[in-house]
């Protein structure tokens, strides 16, 4: 069995794979913007320790980091359609559940479990923001939000900074489990390619490709962004 | 009419589940064994002065912090054997479970090597220099005080890479392996898909638990080693 | 009984040490002084191996080495006659007072470990440190961590105890208590080698005074020699630079 490489489907699947990348773009650049600014509030009401909220959040960040991700998305995959069935029957709404597009499905598992990895991202990043520096910006008469918007925000945000690009990476790499969900993304288009002759070997070597690919770039121009992040932070020190 | 979530169902299944956490251990612990030797000798070339085995060594870190568990799975489930086909080595019905530690051990290697690398280098060279200054040999150096303080350093992201590992395991049910999530998927199937939420439910509990444990347990392990840093009442 | 022949070192393109020689006697105590920077570092870390010199001498007692390719057993041998208190003293975080003074001696020197803490509380004894046996350095004082860091080096009992600045990481008033430390072993008879900053230290204690600048020794001498009379148009700038106008008129 030994006939080596079919090189031109390792070709031809390298573009079926690269087509699925706006879908794994889309899923998490929603993500992300769900996440980062629930998760700066969330971890805003760890570090004040806002009542409720506070356990809330404890409890969500050790749910989503002590469950895989695709258990996360059986359940989420499993429940959704049971909860808004039971919604559309109830109020008489003319829906099937089972023709909703499964990116809605991948917006939510990813917004949900992103959301929490960034609460610890922020929370360990505002609390190495010097206490001092709240109390300072506070006595030349900022108020509390501006001392936050002006003065905290911009220093954490640099110390967040290598930690949401790996968040964001490991996002990118969790995209792949959509097959779950049936999302057409990256991995399932080249699996479902490669399915007709068998040629799983060279797919999966393209899907590989393609993710070495989109995380280096995504790696590099986060790169590029704390350079300039620092850079001010120099100048504006 | 049937409930759409019977609850008793999480509860019935945990007891067929919970002996498939053999296996679940078993391909991470060997994961562990094989992934932290490996990622020890990337962590020596990437700390050594050869130019050429940093960039080998960083490469691959990069390379594979890159690949998804599941992709890099399936590309040793289907690659070994055909890798292995050109030297005449039929290894096509080889245990899944063997496929899944390979993936496992490639990945843990990765993530072990900067776990040791930043563990060492947060040891200050005058550590290494003031020991072989009074007459200890290099490596009764690196035994003796180098090693005891990056592993104080090192073991809140040992801890963390393992709780990562058993997580990406699970995904080894993709390639057939009757670990937990297999045997989940197994239930699920006999029940004709019905009441798969709460079989779910039960396998995120069985994680989540094992998680907290981890992670309690290193947090105990770090006060007992930790030498040094707390504070001792003398005399 | 220690000698340096010709020593040269550089880092990149940079020629710190432009061939240097040393020689010391035992009971001498040397100090060697110099604007920071001229590679007073650079010399000690040589003599102890800890940086790899590109060439030079060295005469140990009996012992003959080549500074630049010494052998394993060669460079053991030295670091066991020879013991370095830093300037940033390097205690081993991870072991207390007396495990610190106590591991050249088990680890190094295989002394059974009862011997070994008798030495380890006699010499931490001497510096002052009785009450201190099982601190761990970071609950130390600066002053207290650095005597440790000496009581290490006493310990080992070496022919020779290289010190790199002792005093110049420590609060002020904190440098007067390691000082009296090293006056205390200096009249003890010890051999020692002592970078610093602290003229009265050269002025009391050393019987020797070397001025270093630019990777060279610009003039040597007794402390006398160097305070009263120096020769050398470097050394007269230098003194001047550190020593307060007076200074002269109490030597
Ligand atoms: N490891 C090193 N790499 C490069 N340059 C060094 C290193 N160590 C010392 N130097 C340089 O050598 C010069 C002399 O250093 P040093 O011996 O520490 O001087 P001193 O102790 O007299 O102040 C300095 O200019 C310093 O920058
Ligand atoms: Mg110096």
């Amino acid at each position: 069995m030994s006939e080596g490489l079919n090189y031109t489907f390792l070709i031809d699947t390298f573009f079926i794979a690269l087509s699925g990348v706006p879908i794994t773009l889309l899923v998490t650049i929603v993500a992300l913007l769900f996440a980062l600014p629930l998760g700066f509030l969330l971890a805003l009401t760890r570090i004040n320790q806002v009542p409720i909220l506070n356990w809330f959040s404890r409890i969500y960040v050790s749910f989503v980091r002590g469950t895989p991700i695709i258990i996360q998305i059986f359940i989420v995959y499993a429940s959704v359609p049971l909860i808004l069935s039971l919604f559309f029957e109830k109020y008489n709404i003319n829906i099937n559940v089972y023709n909703i597009n499964p990116i809605w499905y991948a917006f939510i598992v990813f917004s949900f479990s992103t959301t929490a990895i960034l609460i610890e991202v922020f929370r360990s990043a505002l609390s190495t923001v010097n206490k001092g520096q709240l109390e300072a910006a506070q006595s030349v008469g900022l108020s509390n939000f501006q001392a936050y918007r002006r003065i905290v925000i911009p220093q954490a945000l640099v110390v967040a900074m290598p930690n949401i690009c790996t968040a964001t990476v490991n996002l990118i790499k969790a995209t792949s489990l959509g097959y779950a969900m049936s999302l057409q993304e990256i991995t399932l288009k080249a699996k479902v390619a490669a399915n007709v002759g068998y040629n799983y070997v060279e797919a999966y070597i393209d899907i590989f490709l393609v993710y070495i690919i989109l995380c280096s770039l995504v790696e590099y121009g986060f790169k590029l962004y704390e350079k300039r992040l620092r850079r001010y932070k120099y100048v504006s020190a | 009419m049937e409930k759409y979530f019977d609850i008793s169902y999480i509860w019935n299944s945990l007891p067929v589940l919970l002996p498939f956490l053999r296996v679940t251990f078993m391909v991470a612990g060997l994961s562990i064994i094989f992934g932290t030797f490996f990622g020890l000798i990337l962590a020596v070339m990437k700390l050594g002065k050869s130019k050429v085995a940093q960039k080998i060594a960083n490469f691959y870190t990069t390379v594979l912090r890159c690949t998804p568990s599941i992709v890099l799975l399936f590309l040793v489930y289907y690659g070994v054997p055909a890798l292995a086909d050109n030297f005449g080595l039929y290894l096509h019905d080889l245990n899944t479970a063997v496929f899944v530690v390979i993936t496992f051990t490639l990945q843990f290697a990765a993530i072990m090597s900067e776990v040791i690398r930043s563990a060492y280098e947060s040891i200050e060279k005058g550590q290494f220099e003031a020991a072989v200054s009074v007459g200890l040999s290099p490596l009764q150096a690196y035994r003796r005080i180098i090693f005891p303080q990056a592993l104080v350093v090192g073991l809140p992201n040992f801890g963390n890479g393992l709780i990562a590992l058993l997580q990406e395991g699970s995904l080894a049910y993709t390639i057939g392996l009757i670990d937990i999530v297999g045997k989940a998927n197994l239930i699920i199937a006999a029940n004709y898909n019905t009441h798969a939420l709460e079989i779910f439910i039960a396998l995120a509990v069985v994680y989540w638990v094992i998680s907290i444990l981890i992670e309690k347990f290193f947090g105990k392990l770090e006060k007992v080693f930790s030498k040094g840093k707390q504070t001792i009442n003398t005399n | 009984m220690l000698k340096i022949k010709d020593i040269h070192k550089s880092f990149g393109k940079n020629e710190i040490l432009k061939g240097v020689d040393l020689s010391i006697d035992k009971g001498d105590v040397v100090v060697i002084l110099g604007p920071s920077g001229s590679g007073k570092t650079t010399l000690l870390r040589c003599i102890n191996f800890l940086e790899t010199a590109d060439s030079g001498k060295a005469t140990f007692g009996d012992l003959q080495v080549d500074l630049h390719d010494a052998s394993k057993k060669d460079i053991h041998t030295i670091r066991q006659k020879t013991a370095f208190v830093f300037q940033n003293y390097n205690l081993f975080n991870n072991k207390t007072a007396i495990e610190n003074v106590t591991e050249g001696l088990i680890i190094g020197r295989k002394i059974p470990k009862a011997e070994a803490n008798n030495i380890g509380k006699k010499a931490l004894d001497k510096v002052g440190l009785s009450d201190k046996y099982d601190s761990y350095p970071s609950l130390l004082s600066g002053g207290q961590q650095q005597r440790v860091g000496i009581a290490r080096a006493v310990a080992l009992n070496p022919d020779i105890i290289l010190f790199d600045e002792p005093t110049s990481a420590l609060d002020p008033e904190l440098v007067g208590e390691v000082l009296t430390v090293m006056k205390n072993i200096a009249n003890e008879g010890t051999t020692m080698l002592v970078v610093t900053h602290e003229m009265s230290f050269a002025k009391d204690v050393a019987n020797r005074v070397i001025f270093m600048d630019g990777g060279v020794v610009v003039e040597e001498g007794t402390p006398h020699d160097i305070f009263v009379s120096p020769k050398e148009e470097r050394t007269k700038k230098f003194l001047k630079r550190v020593l307060p106008e007076d200074y002269t008129f109490y030597i």
